[in-house]
């Protein structure tokens, strides 16, 4: 117990005592809070410039127009006289979509047929492509529905059966938990959790090579570092999950005691995870870089942005190694969805397991620190200190004429670490 | 400055954490990626059916749901709060539900409401549940109506015609195929590129001008301070411009993402782009001479780039404070420029802009570099 408790104050004072992971774990929580949610403030696209190419110009035409700039999702904002100009201004960004109106539309109308209009979308901009196909669909359908209603009780039918033969049902859509499709709403609350994941990693990462290797058990070493991580993120978690959504506005259905039971396992598993990682890169700033590197592609393989039924089998079974892939996917569905933890039993056992399994990695590792002749992975058995590292050059390998190269770069004080 | 190239170089190949870093890592990542979105549009969401019905209208939409290929009826739910349950735990991304008397109400024109709920939060998915089960629905309403016509004499032809007075006629401009696979790759690449080519060029740069090392030696060496910071940039920007262009025809040769643009005006932006993310990770380095510190100023530039590109939510939507950050950053520009050049065919006066842009941005980083550099070069020499 006692080499449990000096574990865990060693790896306090380690954390909070390096400027640069301190930076890390808090500094980089207001910079990445600020950054991050920027672009995202407006949450919902309103009133799409669309350009209008009537090549009709009659009342029915007008009306039609009328009709698709009175819906939310899309504005007329121009006119052009016809689609190659049209396709100019949405190349140049003014505009995301064309709505054509081809000569002869009212008059085949009023003759009974079919009258086609056509709705050109930007696709290279997905979200502005749903949105102008949305703000077309819906006004051109109603009057459709008018125009057949219409031609039906001109031929002498009565309005019910009118009614059941244009529109025998009408279709009503309830978005859930993100009524307002709002983009904050929908990538926030996950993006909150992978930034604290990888801050989690970053900062753990770097205090674990840097770190004397302590002479305790290496079981009670990494439980006592277990419990420092715990005191520090019980004061972390709650501001990334819980105030920092709140500060943004973002719908919260989640009980505090589900998130932080979630939050737990989560805590444990990345700092567990980032034992592996240093053990594999060994150099702070290679740790870093990598890290860094890894965000976005953690992100994407969570199943969140990208839908987990559209990412290959051999990857998805890849990404459930990482913490955030349930971590994600359990915390969205608490906090905005309202799930409660027997819905995301499973998520919870999976964060449990990496738990398990990182911890025991992380043990070996410490086992194999803590005897210096043993392990083939083991730095100090390959090398004098000044090989030792993973980014210092080996003297025999640096060509004579630069002598300055040869320094070591590491702290004198990582060189103390590993002799003791 | 090229036998500082030349030594640059043997350098890389005898370090393979170094190596490891600007080569296998960001070949690694864009693989990674191209392997996540490789399958390409995502299809066959599990929705729940709440049939209250049970008739031939009903059975006629579930069969209709279940043939729509964004969506796959995997549960008959009983109740809408089964429904629900099975929505929040992740079991379906929706439900449909057929309210009791569909088909009786919808014969006699009482017009009954077939209800969608959908999973917004996961709006990716929850749209593309939509979009099926409208369409799906739309189709079963669509045979229904038509019979009614025809039960009445009309020809199919007759009935399909007065069935939609105004068709609606959908184009996707620039994107024809609708592949969503164009559009990420065509950002994440450069955006994965960006944090890569900074950091990696600050690593290798802390190796010469770190703690512990006389840069002296290396001015020395190269002739001039100019000199020795090209050649000890430019054997990077080599490589990643290499990877850059080996993702590119991955991209566009096997991925078979059009490119329907100017060539040497793509070529120069990525040349820009990569100086410019480099530049990044060289201002980052000179002016802490940390690399720790340097790599958290990095990851703050480059690791939140991607949402100001303006891909997931556009760029134009943007408050103007947002706008202004992201226009600062080169993949901003660069991605527009790629998606302009590929997916759009945007005429060149439109797309200069972008490489215009790109210029200005690693032309002040270079000043900056370049001042910051004198600066300690100075010091050095007034305090040996």
């Amino acid at each position: 117990m006692k080499s449990i408790w000096r574990a865990a104050r060693e790896e306090l004072r380690a954390l909070l005592g390096d400027s640069q992971v301190r930076s890390i774990l808090l500094v980089s929580l207001v910079i990445y809070a600020l950054i991050y949610p920027l672009p995202y403030r407006a949450e919902v696209l309103r009133d799409v410039p669309v350009v209008l190419v009537d090549l009709d110009r009659t009342p029915t035409s007008a009306d039609l127009a009328r009709r698709v700039d009175a819906s939310e999702a899309i504005a007329i904002s121009g006119d052009a006289p016809d689609m190659a100009q049209a396709t100019r201004l949405v190349q140049d960004r003014a505009a995301y979509g064309v709505l054509l109106i081809p000569a002869g539309f009212e008059r085949d109308l009023l003759r009974g047929r079919q009258s086609p209009v056509a709705i050109y979308a930007d696709a290279s901009y997905f979200l502005m492509y749903q949105r102008v196909m949305q703000g077309a669909a819906v006004p051109i359908r109603q009057m459709g529905a008018e125009v057949e209603a219409g031609r039906l009780m001109a031929s002498g039918a009565a309005l019910g059966v009118a009614r059941a033969q244009v529109t025998p049902a009408t279709q009503v859509e309830v978005p859930l938990f993100n009524p307002a499709a709002g983009y904050a709403t929908y990538v926030l609350p996950a993006a909150f959790v992978l930034i604290l994941q990888q801050t989690i990693l970053m900062g753990l990462a770097l205090t674990t090579t840097r770190r004397r290797h302590g002479m305790d058990h290496p079981v009670w070493l990494v439980l006592g570092r277990m419990a420092a991580w715990v005191a520090i993120y019980a004061v972390l978690l709650p501001i990334y999950l819980i105030v920092l959504p709140a500060v943004y506005g973002l719908p919260n259905l989640g009980h505090v005691g589900d998130v932080l039971a979630i939050g737990l396992p989560f805590v444990l598993a990345a700092g567990l995870l980032a034992q592996c990682v240093a053990a594999v890169f060994r150099s702070d700033a290679v740790v870093q870089i990598v890290l860094l590197a890894l965000g976005l592609p953690f992100f994407f393989l969570s199943g969140f942005a990208w839908p987990v039924e559209a990412i290959p089998p051999v990857l998805n079974a890849l990404a459930q190694i990482v913490p955030s892939t349930p971590a994600i996917d359990g915390l969205v569905r608490v906090s905005q969805m309202g799930a409660r933890l027997p819905d995301v039993a499973m998520n919870l056992w999976h964060l449990w397991a990496l738990t398990a399994g990182f911890g025991l990695v992380a043990v070996l590792v410490e086992t194999f620190r803590a005897r210096p002749s043993a392990g083939p992975g083991d730095p100090q058995a390959t090398g004098t200190p000044a090989t030792r590292g993973a980014q210092s050059v080996s003297p025999r390998q640096t060509p004579a004429s630069f002598p300055d190269l040869r320094s070591e770069t590491r702290p004198p004080r990582a060189d103390q670490a590993d002799s003791g | 400055m090229g036998r500082l190239m030349a030594r640059e170089f043997a350098l890389l190949l005898r370090n393979p954490v170094l190596l490891g870093l600007v080569v296998l890592l960001p070949v690694l990542m864009i693989a990674l990626l191209t392997g996540i979105f490789r399958a390409g549009i995502p299809s066959g969401m599990a929705v729940a059916v709440v049939d209250l019905d049970r008739s031939d209208l009903s059975r006629g939409i579930t069969r209709m749901l279940d043939a729509a290929p964004e969506v796959q009826v995997t549960h008959q739910a009983l109740s809408l709060s089964e429904a629900r349950a099975l929505i929040v735990s992740g079991a379906v991304r929706g439900a449909v539900w057929l309210p009791q008397g569909l088909e009786r109400d919808a014969m006699r024109g009482n017009q009954p409401e077939i209800v969608t709920f959908y999973d917004n939060q996961h709006m990716s998915a929850g749209s593309m549940v939509a979009r099926g089960a409208r369409g799906a629905i739309d189709t079963a309403l669509a045979g229904l109506r038509l019979s009614v016509r025809q039960d009445k004499g009309q020809s199919p032809a007759q009935a399909q015609s007065a069935l939609k007075p105004i068709p609606l006629q959908a184009h996707a401009l620039f994107n024809p195929a609708f592949d969503y696979v164009h559009f990420l790759l065509a950002a994440l690449v450069p955006t994965v590129l960006q944090i890569l080519a900074a950091s990696g060029t600050a690593y290798a740069i802390s190796l010469d001008f770190g703690p512990g090392r006389d840069p002296r030696q290396l001015v020395r060496l190269a002739g001039g301070l100019l000199p020795a910071m090209l050649g000890k940039i430019l054997p990077y920007s080599v490589l990643f411009l290499l990877i850059l262009g080996l993702s590119d025809v991955a991209l566009y040769g096997w991925l078979d993402v059009p490119l329907r643009g100017s060539l040497p005006l793509m070529a120069a932006g990525a040349v820009l782009f990569v100086l410019a993310a480099q530049l990044i990770g060289t201002l980052a380095f000179v002016t802490t001479r940390n690399i720790g510190t340097a790599a958290s100023i990095i990851a703050v530039i480059t690791a939140p780039a991607f949402g100001y590109m303006g891909l997931g939510f556009p760029r134009e939507a943007m408050s103007p404070v947002a706008q202004a950050w992201g226009a600062l950053i080169p993949g901003t520009w660069y991605v527009q420029l790629r998606i302009d050049q590929s997916l759009r065919a945007t005429p060149v006066e439109i797309s200069i802009w972008p490489v215009l842009w790109l210029a200005l941005i690693t032309l002040g980083l270079a000043v900056l570099v370049l001042t910051q550099l004198a600066r300690l070069h100075r010091t050095k020499e007034v305090a040996p």
